[in-house]
């Protein structure tokens, strides 16, 4: 899924320098290498030879044909692409803008511990536990022509509202994102207990005693306070908006006709129905530059602020 | 000091796993190994029936190879979703399973262009009861027979026997009855025709197209459009879509929202007419039910062209590289007979047809109507992706789903149709 | 006033739990339906059945009963095993002086960036390379090696917020580096321990990619496979889903009321001091 550190330091980070840089101990080689050689083997072994792969034209059952930068270069020319390319763009903006903003402003109201918090926090949550799977059920069951939300617009007198969520290409993107919402808000709001909670109480008592308001108090205290976590909070979702796959891939598989199509789905499909392997894999790599991009650069800012 | 020792360490075993990654690239991309020396133990069986009622009949048809004693079989059902994408994954593996469901013509020769199916022409030397035609089906380019068939079934404009006495209309012959079927039908607030080509099953919208193609262009010309022969962009595939376009108001309005077993349900219910759909949904219906149900024929157009009717063959092929050749053969004989083919047409919901003309079907009136159905017919296509490829089918879907969607923008989907397709056929 | 403010407090905060929890009461509600009740009425409409046989139906026909126990056998070595090899390196990674150590935190967090489908293809090759396909050894080490990176950042984060004297207490008291690791590191991490322990339970109970990369055997496949199977077989028998994906959901959400509260408490690094 995603990163969900909310890392503080407050004392100081002391890795104990200096003085065990003349020889490591074998337990501690181990320690690194042993964890280091299980990922290489089962990720970074098979990552080498899917980006190996993307530079052919393989049918997954034929032996793989060199094609060079031939892949990447037909991206360019390739129109699906191009929109799903924009779709994860906007993606990005309202799953991962909408998710930031609710999860923000759900755990500022849920962060005092207050009569009922319990459960309204429980509520909020439960959604992340599902599968994706069951999720994806469930929401099909609701966008049903004759399923609930229909059924909930007809009650209110709303019939013209009636739709076929999922198979309209006006409506079948922002259908999806609402299960995807639906289960990143709850997490989001975790991330941001986390931090309100790490707040001193003092400087809020401080800022009252100096008569500040409560949007003064939010503006210049909670805000600066939370941005290790703003930064976390924007590498899960620039990670999951690229990621995001099973729920797109169970509702709509990216259709009707390519309307709800992102990087991801269109990986999946091009490897695993059209069956051009290459291809995919050269998709592949471009989501993942694009992720490791945006991590990388947050994590690099993140090491040089701690040192 | 240290720290470049280790870092020239580091370095080494990049190195050398980028060697072993090489390696086993190889592995990972070409098709090695081969079939052991391994000759005992069961021969196992991969299905795609998932649906109750046909995963019950494909346990009887094991359950009766079984009880020969000899040779045993072992069965696996895989979600047929699962299994479609899995397919290559399965025949290329280094120790294959030794046989699959799978589907008579293109599709199975496509996959034996690539030396993954097994020669099993020694096996159908053996067989009788087979039409050349179904023979020819099973014939892979270079002469040699690569799948057993075991049955087949037709499709047909289905309806409820009930409801259309209700409604007080008839089965319609020919196109123009259609029309006016269609019109009395929606005039009763009934919507006259159902799809279901929405939640996961766009596919069954090439049904049709295919239709449509096969009655103004005829089965020849329908096979070569798909075996890339013709464009998507040709006037004949423009009339298609033309003729279509004057029964698209008579569909579901939610033709292309739910999955084709939520429209049988809709059909069942009453709250659609009919549906162009293949015998397979009996599974999904009421056992009470199906007493009710009849069909016609999909209505012909024009008269000029020979009659042709989707019959998609259902099959075994077994993997080139199965380790129990002997005991694979001997199962692929056993499905051949008549004897086998009556055991699972029994087990199941009795819609399908055995191929083997020895073979007796279930004896019921829509039965034998659909017997007749296929054996009148000139030509029999099997279905879009079964005369093409699975890898051709999502450009259908696409096209397809579209078209309803924006039946103006006809030229343009036909556009974006070829040149899709054309990465099929290149790759 | 303060009274007012309260129940407009309530009222918004519970409408957004009640619009939450409307999908779920959805499922509850149809799992306990009957088909003839849903074909009739519609999915969405009230219930005009009740009947347990939907259930009945999804745990033995629709072979969830076997998934279950395939899932556990999975989920629990693996996630017990992960969280300690990623709490290995983390220690090693943040407390010593390790030539290359972010670059080395960097790459294995890399891993956890590549989007699954790349691997698919090779993973299973792998697997089948090492003779373990098809089994649920594969899945376990494959979800060992893929989840290890994020596992390791985020314990690395926790773990180089423990101040430093009281490892160097240790040191001088004559601690190895093991010991260092086993007594004082562990213990302390343990909130973060628990709730990476809830999450990873989640994830991992909750995989389909991997499963159905490395398996084939319908009797070896997990729950959420299955349930995805369980649909394709009872498309339309909207109540034989419904059961399925409640089955389904009990373990995840029984951890997750269980370790509840190391959610926020065990994420929020202020907490170890």
């Amino acid at each position: 899924m995603a990163t969900l550190t909310v890392e503080r330091p407050r004392t100081r980070p002391a890795p104990v320098r200096r003085r065990k840089r003349k020889r490591l101990s074998p337990v501690l080689l181990a320690f690194v290498l042993v964890p280091l050689a299980v990922e290489g083997f089962f990720v970074f072994w098979p990552a080498i030879q899917g980006v190996f792969l993307s530079f052919t034209s393989w049918d997954g059952m034929t032996a793989p044909r060199a094609v060079g930068l031939g892949n990447y270069v037909e991206m360019f020319s390739d129109e699906i692409f191009l929109s799903s390319l924009w779709h994860t763009v906007l993606w990005l903006i309202l799953f991962g803008g909408l998710s930031a903003l609710g999860g923000l402003g759900m755990a500022l109201l849920l962060a005092k511990e207050r009569r009922g918090v319990g459960f309204y926090r429980s509520a909020l949550f439960t959604p992340v536990v599902f599968s994706l799977v069951a999720t994806s059920l469930i929401w099909q069951a609701m966008y049903q022509p004759d399923g609930l939300i229909n059924n909930l617009l007809g009650g209110l007198g709303l019939e013209s509202w009636q739709h076929s969520w999922l198979a309209d290409p006006d409506t079948a993107m922002y259908a999806v994102i609402v299960p995807a919402l639906w289960r990143q808000i709850g997490y989001i709001m975790v991330l941001y207990l986390a931090g309100l909670k790490g707040i001193d109480p003092v400087l809020y008592e401080a800022a009252t005693v100096d008569g500040a308001t409560a949007w003064q108090k939010f503006t210049n205290i909670t805000l600066p306070q939370l941005s290790s976590v703003n930064s976390v909070v924007l590498s899960v979702i620039v990670i999951d908006s690229l990621r995001s796959f099973d729920v797109v891939w169970a509702l709509t598989r990216g259709g009707p006709f390519h309307s709800s199509e992102l990087l991801s789905t269109y990986m999946y499909s091009t490897a695993f129905q059209s069956l051009r392997l290459g291809y995919a894999s050269a998709l592949a790599v471009v989501i993942f530059v694009l992720a490791f991009g945006v991590i990388v650069g947050y994590l690099v800012r993140a090491f040089r602020e701690a040192d | 000091m240290n720290n470049d020792g280790l870092s020239r360490r580091g370095f080494l075993a990049g190195i050398g796993g980028l060697g072993a990654a090489t390696l086993l690239g190889g592995c990972a991309t070409s098709a090695t190994g081969g079939a052991g020396g391994q000759t005992t133990g069961a021969v196992s069986i991969e299905s795609n029936l998932s649906a109750p009622a046909a995963k019950a009949a494909m346990q009887a048809l094991i359950d009766s190879f079984n009880a020969k004693k000899g040779t045993q079989a072992t069965l696996n059902t895989i979600a047929s979703e699962t299994f479609r994408t899995q397919l290559p994954s399965y025949l290329t593996a280094q120790q294959p399973s030794d046989v699959y469901t799978w589907y008579v013509g293109s599709v199975a020769r496509s996959y034996a262009d690539k030396g993954l199916l097994l020669d099993i022409s020694d096996v159908w030397q053996k067989t009788s009861g087979y039409s050349d035609a179904v023979k020819s089906l099973c014939t892979d380019r270079n002469g040699k027979q690569v799948i057993v068939p075991i049955s087949n079934y037709w499709w047909g404009m289905f309806y409820r026997k009930s409801n259309f006495a209700k409604w007080g209309v008839q089965p319609a012959k020919s196109w123009d009855e259609f029309i006016a079927l269609c019109q009395t039908l929606q005039g009763k607030g009934v919507a006259p025709i159902g799809l279901g080509a929405g939640g996961g099953t766009p596919w069954v919208a090439s049904a049709w197209f295919d239709y449509l193609n096969i009655r103004i262009n005829g089965a020849p010309y329908h096979r070569e459009l798909l075996a890339g022969e013709h464009s998507f962009t040709d006037p004949q595939v423009k009339k298609v879509f033309d003729r279509w376009k004057t029964v698209l108001p008579y569909f579901d309005k939610q033709a292309t929202a739910v999955s084709f077993q939520d429209a049988t349900t809709s059909l069942l219910q009453g709250r659609s007419a009919m549906m162009l759909i293949g015998t397979f949904f009996a599974d999904a219906a009421p056992k009470d039910q199906l007493d009710d149900i009849d069909f016609f024929q999909f209505p012909i157009i024009d008269p000029s062209v020979p009659v042709a009717e989707e019959g998609p063959t259902d099959g075994f092929f077994a993997s080139a590289r199965s380790a129990h050749v002997a005991g694979t053969k001997e199962f692929l004989a056993y499905m051949a007979t008549p004897e086998a083919q009556e055991v699972y047409v029994k087990a199941s919901t009795s819609t399908v047809l055995p191929l083997n003309a020895n073979a007796k079907a279930a004896s019921t009136p829509l039965v034998d109507k659909g017997k007749k159905l296929l054996a009148d017919a000139k030509e029999i296509t099997q279905f879009f992706n079964r005369d093409s490829s699975d890898a051709l089918q999502p450009t259908a879907d696409t096209a397809l789903v579209k078209f309803f969607d924006q039946p103006g923008q006809i030229d343009s989907i036909l556009t974006d149709w070829q040149s899709a397709a054309e990465k099929i056929w290149k790759a | 006033m303060k009274r007012l403010r309260t129940a407009a407090y309530h009222t918004f905060v519970g409408g957004v739990s009640i619009l939450w929890l409307l999908p779920i009461a959805l499922v509850l509600v149809t799992a306990f339906r009957t088909f003839d009740d849903i074909a009739q009425n519609g999915v969405g409409s009230l219930p005009h059945s009740f009947s347990l046989a939907a259930f009945g139906e999804a745990w033995s026909a629709g072979g969830e009963n076997q998934a279950m126990l395939n899932s556990l056998i999975v989920t629990i070595p693996t996630v017990i095993i992960t969280l300690l090899l990623g709490a290995m390196a983390a220690f090693a990674l943040s407390r010593f002086d390790i030539p290359f150590r972010r670059t080395i935190l960097l790459v294995m967090l890399g891993g956890n960036l590549l989007p699954p489908q790349i691997l698919l293809v090779p993973v299973s090759r792998l697997s089948e390379v090492l003779g373990i396909y098809d089994t649920l050894t594969a899945l376990i080490v494959v979800q060992i090696g893929f989840g290890l990176g994020f596992y390791t950042f985020v314990l690395h984060g926790f773990m180089r917020a423990i101040p430093s004297e009281i490892q160097q207490a240790a040191v001088i008291d004559g601690a190895g580096t093991l010991q260092v690791f086993v007594r004082i590191i562990l213990p302390l991490t343990r909130p973060a321990l628990a709730a990476l322990a809830a999450l990873a339970f989640t994830w991992v109970f909750n995989d389909l990619l991997w499963a159905i990369t490395v398996l084939k055997t319908g009797t070896q496949m997990p729950v959420t496979p299955a349930l995805l199977g369980l649909q394709g077989q009872y498309v339309s028998m909207w109540n034989v889903i419904a059961a399925g994906s409640v089955i389904a959901a009990i373990p995840t959400v029984a951890v997750f009321l269980r370790f509840q509260k190391h959610f926020v408490s065990g994420l929020a690094v202020g907490a170890v001091k």
